[in-house]
């Protein structure tokens, strides 16, 4: 079979070419394609394209540009020429991708390649129109030469002051053809000129080999320590950070996200710097620890309680693998939470970082050298490269969640990667003590990681002063009335205390509880509307009984006091009404008499005044005259061109997706100059008629000016409900 | 895991396991780098602060030796960040030095310009530079050499200082070791600051701090300024100096209110040294009029704003400072080091006793019910007037007597704020009363005769709170304090530490009205103690009255 196309060429694949093509381009099976048509159409579609390019590595992608640059069809004898010898492992590469492929005659590359490799690749202009006669190219003038020496490697554009007019050295190049002029101002140097200079190659520096990752070798002990170490503390944070909300929730903000003055808050209470706490509430937030609820407010979520009960791998486990898939990215300078943080490439370049690390444990590596190997691994970003903040964050982040220690992989790390069972950290990690030292300063010192239940518990009634793997709580009036208000009593704290701790309890924290717990509650503080008193307490006692003032709510909280849930004016009423004689008291304690007036509580707001509009000035009145002109032009201009359209067609052209695509590219290819008919839709989803002049297909729309307004429009293809020519 | 007796928290603390068997090598190994910060009965708290670890540079120590030091002795991994810090903290320490030129005098001298060009930008320290040498040098105003280390410190790039201290006039000086020793900790408190050129000496009341600062002057030899609180400590200094080292009676001169006698080794009041006339430090001069080798600051938690400037001025002079309780309420701690130099020695006070070189102490806080009436009138009064109120309550009368009756075959001293309080004491006790208004001659009449024991019984205000001896003391009633005053809490449980001959051990009794900001101030006032490893008892007043204690 003869292969003329990208589709034959598929179809001439081997079961085993299409699952290798299949496993190295995911994207293509899902949704399965219909048949090898469509499969051909989705492999050289652009966003396919970009999945597929953005996989390979620094040389690969230099071996396809050098591709999309030489004149297809191509050997690959040509190709090595253009690049290196070893370009061959690459080229097998690309093509299993599918990147590259043998027709007939010679290999080829997909459409589209190009388009997304970008204009000007490897820093090539256009390829020029004519034959050129490159070997006049020695013979050229000296100022011609340093016009070309300046344009060689790119940008092959140059900017003059005006191409009718130009200099003898760009003169001598414009009438031998080697540059064009663009427009009034830009000439470019032709592709093949450039690549005759460049000596053949595409490239003036090759990187065939991924770049050395140096470092310091750690101690495979004090790294596996360091590990822990960062282990035991990542999920202390995480603790602490959910404890503190279940506390005092934080408020999201408005847009989504924690505010800075919560950040701070918590990174003192974290006593870490923000960077660190916002990247572990993403990570409990990512993991479904905490989420922000319908008031807004940020609290943790039943799964936190679940989580809690887990062995430390399990915990880990659970924060570690949700981050390893994320796309989000805590380090960029938004709200932690937040809507912004989402770039598409993290968890790609974080598996890629790890596995560099993977591969160079047990040294730790400079951050350059990791920035530079993974930028070779993956260089290709629309953006411009791997941003290199992003290799430190995750650096960072690997380092804070135990995955690294001292910079190195650890061995848990390992496990995590390679997928297997983490039950070691448990036996790794320090035990948990279940005891603490009250010392005569009336702090508590716990000697280890404590219980869970126990921490909590002192939680409620001490304050933290120093974090780490012990804990130092400090007892104080306000530490012990906050456990008294949640329930505890003074006797219950006591006896907590001398069951858990080592040491006994010294007798001025004794005493410190007693006094507390025995001034604690004395007050109470309720709420009332409104009092009723009265010096006989006769009539206390038989209000309180009446049934017809049942409605009131009333209590007694003293021999002559009653309190009520109403105010006083209803309280009154319904006393007046059950045949008492009430009278009203102000707050000084005067009595109120005479008809109570009433007034609004609110502020004043009387209504505008409609009806009467202010004088425009004239300057308005000028531009509403003009915007109605040029309204009025361009809909006589629309009609007109609506109405040859449809004596021409009577009707909205219809054609499916897949023709409007085919006659667009028939289109363009063969009848370029001829102005189109197409139906369509706007953001609303009404279908419009418009006459446009396509000019080039690119990244699913269609660029064309429109005979309506004379401008160049871009219609997005998915929208167009029909062509036809006119 | 090691299982080693330091505990290495991510906040920078130190908690140090003292029932470990390692417990007193970690100390040593910790101590050149690590602030010693609370002392109670189980686990010490030190902290790694900036300072601390720039001073253990300037002692010779590096940043690997403190991190082997941390990882041997810790308990569990230590976080790595935190030797991360250590390692950057002690890399700054050096970048920039301060040595003596012999053309451009005093100059600020970096291995590192960019350092350089950071801190000459920076504006409190651009007015006391000179012109610039070179790149790597700038020339420095002699006389702001206090001012330019404290900024560059502040600034986190502290300065090595090789431009050396003056000799001062050569004088000799030797310690008289007859029938006494010099103590092991009071040796290496002297050579720990005679190595370090300037800095404090933290020891506890009654552990011979005197003894101390004779030590330093025979390293020294040279002529000394001694600058103390009041006029009765500076002839305890005096005849301490006379007992302790080969000076003689001509040798030392006083320079108080009323002698202003300068000789080579001079013991001046605080006092008179911020006495003002006509709007100037008049006496300010004592510092330049002799070529001074060694200037003592005793008490040096005391030190006055006046003499703080003054101090800043001096730095090519070695400075001594002693305390046994370095907190200040007003938060100047870190002048003090600044300024007259790093702490260079600091011991936990219980470990002293062990050794048996204080007393043991029972601190006991006596707490009594006001009366109804006096409820009353306290919940009435006016906000500044309600410590003095509940402090001077007539109820505290009455467990005072009681106490004193309960102790009447021993030395007591009655303790207290307010003069009126004092007196009325006095006259219920039947003892006489010390306080501001009484002549010196007096004071030291007394003073004398409750040493030799016909006076079983005083009542003293606040001019006894320090540096008075009166080793045969073993019962203090404290009444009232100056509010929440920590370090007046252990000065005057310093009063009655003094080993005794009998080797008794001395009570302090702190009387408090219960419910009453009495109460919250005495809890503030234990702290000191408290964290140096003293547990209060609290006691009813009832208690006393039917003599169970």
């Amino acid at each position: 079979m003869e292969i003329r196309s990208y589709a034959d060429y598929l179809r001439s694949l081997s079961d085993d070419a299409l699952i290798a093509l299949f496993h190295s381009r995911s994207d293509l099976t899902s949704p399965v394609p219909s048949d090898i048509a469509s499969l051909a159409v989705r492999a050289s579609s652009i966003p396919s394209l970009v999945r597929a390019i953005d996989s390979l590595n620094k040389w690969q992608l230099q071996v396809l540009e050098a591709a999309a640059v030489i004149a297809e069809p191509f050997t690959e004898k040509e190709l090595l020429q253009h690049t290196d010898k070893t370009a061959k492992f690459a080229i097998a590469a690309l093509v299993d991708r599918a990147l590259i492929y043998q027709s007939h005659d010679g290999y080829r590359i997909p459409n589209n390649v190009r388009e997304v490799l970008g204009n000007e690749i490897a820093g090539l202009g256009t390829p020029a129109t004519k034959k050129l006669k490159l070997k006049d190219l020695e013979n050229a003038p000296a100022a011609s030469k340093k016009v070309l020496d300046a344009m060689v490697w790119g940008p092959p554009r140059g900017a003059v002051a005006d191409v009718k007019k130009p200099n003898p050295g760009l003169k001598w190049l414009m009438d031998e053809g080697f540059v064009s002029p663009v427009n009034q101002q830009t000439v470019v140097l032709h592709r093949e000129v450039a690549l005759a200079l460049r000596g053949n190659k595409v490239h003036r520096e090759l990187f065939i080999t991924q770049p050395a990752i140096e470092g310091r070798t750690v101690n495979s002990k004090s790294l596996q320590l360091a590990a822990i170490a960062n282990i035991t503390t990542f999920l202390r944070w995480t603790e602490e950070v959910l404890n503190f909300w279940s506390q005092e929730p934080a408020t999201a903000l408005k847009a989504g996200g924690i505010g800075v003055r919560d950040l701070r808050d918590l990174s003192q209470h974290l006593g870490v710097e923000t960077e660190c706490a916002s990247f572990v509430i993403e990570v409990a937030y990512i993991s479904g620890l905490v989420t922000i609820d319908p008031d807004d407010r940020v609290l943790p979520t039943h799964q936190f309680d679940i989580w809690l009960a887990q062995p430390a791998s399990v915990k880990w486990e659970n924060l570690v693998s949700a981050w390893l898939i994320t796309s989000r990215l805590s380090g960029l300078a938004a709200a932690p939470m937040g809507p912004e943080l989402d770039r598409s490439t993290a968890a790609l370049i974080r598996r890629k970082v790890l596995a560099l690390l993977e591969e160079s444990s047990p040294v730790a590596p400079t951050l350059e050298s990791l920035r530079a190997a993974t930028q070779w691994n993956l260089p290709y970003r629309r953006t411009g490269g791997i941003p290199a903040e992003y290799i430190e964050w995750i650096a960072r982040e690997a380092e804070w969640l135990g995955i690294t220690g001292q910079g190195a992989l650890s061995q848990y790390g390992a496990l995590l990667l390679s997928g297997d069972a983490l039950d070691v950290i448990d036996s790794d990690l320090p035990a948990t003590v279940d005891h603490i030292l009250i010392q005569s300063d009336n702090t508590a010192i716990a000697p280890g990681p404590l219980e869970h239940e126990v921490s909590q518990e002192l939680d409620l009634i001490a304050d933290i002063e120093s974090r780490g793997a012990a804990t130092v709580f400090r007892f104080s009036e306000s530490s012990l009335r906050r456990g008294l208000d949640h329930g505890r009593t003074g006797d219950e704290i006591l006896a907590f205390l001398k069951k858990t701790s080592k040491t006994p309890v010294p007798q001025p924290l004794e005493y410190l509880i007693g006094d507390i717990s025995k001034k604690h509650g004395k007050l109470r503080v309720g709420i009332a509307s409104s009092f009723i008193r009265c010096e006989d307490t006769a009539l206390i006692t038989q209000i309180l009984r009446d049934k017809k003032v049942e409605a009131l709510g009333l209590r007694r909280i003293a021999p002559e006091v009653m309190i009520c849930t109403h105010d006083a004016h209803d309280a009154m009423q319904v006393l007046r009404d059950a045949g008492y004689l009430p009278a009203g008291e102000d707050s000084q304690g005067l009595l109120l008499s005479g008809p109570r007036v009433q007034r609004a509580q609110t502020k004043a707001r009387p209504p505008r005044i409609v009806g009467e509009f202010e004088q425009p000035e004239r300057a308005l009145l000028e531009i509403a005259v003009r915007t109605i002109r040029t309204g009025e032009k361009s809909s006589a201009k629309q009609s007109t061109l609506r109405d040859i359209s449809q004596e021409a067609l009577g009707s909205l052209p219809r054609t499916t997706a897949n023709e409007t695509l085919d006659l667009l590219t028939k289109h363009l290819k063969e009848t370029p100059t001829k102005s189109l008919s197409i139906g369509y839709a706007d953001n609303n989803g009404l279908v419009s008629h418009r006459i446009i002049d396509p000019l080039k297909i690119s990244a699913g729309s269609l660029l064309a000016r429109d005979h309506a307004t004379g401008e160049v429009l871009t219609f997005r293809i998915p929208r167009i409900t029909g062509v036809a020519t006119l | 895991m090691s299982d080693g007796p330091l505990i290495v928290q991510s906040d920078k603390t130190l908690l140090l396991d003292i029932d470990h068997p390692l417990s007193v090598e970690c100390r040593r190994a910790i101590a050149p780098f690590a602030e010693l910060e609370r002392a109670p009965e189980h686990m010490h708290t030190y902290r790694l602060t900036n300072l601390g670890l720039w001073n253990a540079r300037a002692a010779g120590h590096d940043a690997e030796m403190v991190i082997d030091t941390l990882i041997k002795y810790s308990r569990y991994a230590v976080p790595h960040a935190l030797l991360i810090d250590v390692a950057e903290q002690m890399s700054r320490y050096g970048r920039l030095r301060l040595e003596a030129d012999p053309v451009h005098g005093l100059i600020l001298v970096t291995t590192d310009t960019a350092v350089l060009e950071e801190v000459i930008r920076a504006k409190k320290i651009a007015p006391l530079l000179g012109p610039r040498i070179d790149a790597e040098t700038i020339a420095v105003h002699p006389s702001q050499r206090g001012a330019i280390k404290q900024s560059l410190l502040r600034l986190g790039w502290p300065a090595e200082d090789f431009a050396g201290y003056v000799d001062g006039q050569a004088h000799p000086i030797d310690l008289k070791q007859d029938g006494w020793k010099i103590r092991e900790y009071q040796e290496h408190a002297a050579e720990g600051f005679w190595h370090g050129g300037s800095g404090v000496v933290v020891l506890p009341c009654g552990a011979g701090k005197t003894i101390v600062g004779a030590a330093a002057m025979a390293h020294a030899k040279a002529t000394t300024l001694i600058l103390v609180t009041n006029t009765v400590a500076a002839r305890q200094w005096r005849d301490e100096l006379l007992k302790r080292t080969s000076l003689n009676e001509d040798e030392i001169g006083e320079y108080s209110g009323s002698k202003k006698e300068i000789r080579p080794v001079t013991i001046a009041t605080y006092q008179v040294m911020t006495k003002k006339k006509n709007g100037v430090y008049a006496h300010l001069d004592l510092f330049d009029s002799h070529d001074w080798g060694l200037i003592i600051y005793d008490e040096v938690h005391l030190l006055p704003a006046p003499i703080f400037r003054f101090t800043a001025d001096i730095q090519s002079r070695r400075r001594l400072g002693l305390t046994a309780t370095l907190v200040r309420e007003d938060g100047m701690e870190g002048e003090v080091f600044s300024l007259i130099g790093p702490k260079r020695f600091d011991v936990p006070w219980k470990e002293i006793e062990a050794q048996g070189y204080i007393a043991p102490a029972e601190c006991i806080e006596v707490r009594v019910n006001l009366t109804e009436a006096e409820r009353l009138a306290y919940a009435t009064a006016e906000p500044e007037e309600r410590y003095r109120y509940c402090a001077t309550t007539r109820t505290k009368r009455d467990v005072v007597q009681e106490l004193v009756s309960l102790h009447a075959k021993e030395q007591i001293l009655v303790i207290g704020q307010y003069l009126d309080q004092l007196d009325d004491l006095g006259e219920t006790l039947g003892c006489p009363v010390i306080q501001g208004s009484t002549p010196q001659k007096e004071r030291e009449e007394l003073f004398q005769s409750f040493r030799t024991g016909e006076i079983s019984c005083l009542v003293v205000s606040k001019v006894a709170n320090f540096s008075i001896d009166l080793p045969e003391a073993t019962i203090a009633i404290q009444v009232s304090g100056a509010f929440g005053s920590r370090q007046e809490e252990a000065q005057r449980l310093g009063r009655v530490l003094r080993p005794k001959a009998d080797g008794r051990g001395a009570r302090f009794y702190s009387v408090v009205s219960r419910d009453t900001i009495d109460q919250d101030f005495a809890q503030n006032r234990q702290r000191f103690l408290a964290e140096q490893g003293y547990s209060y008892t609290i006691i009813d007043a009832d208690d006393v009255f039917q003599g169970k204690i």
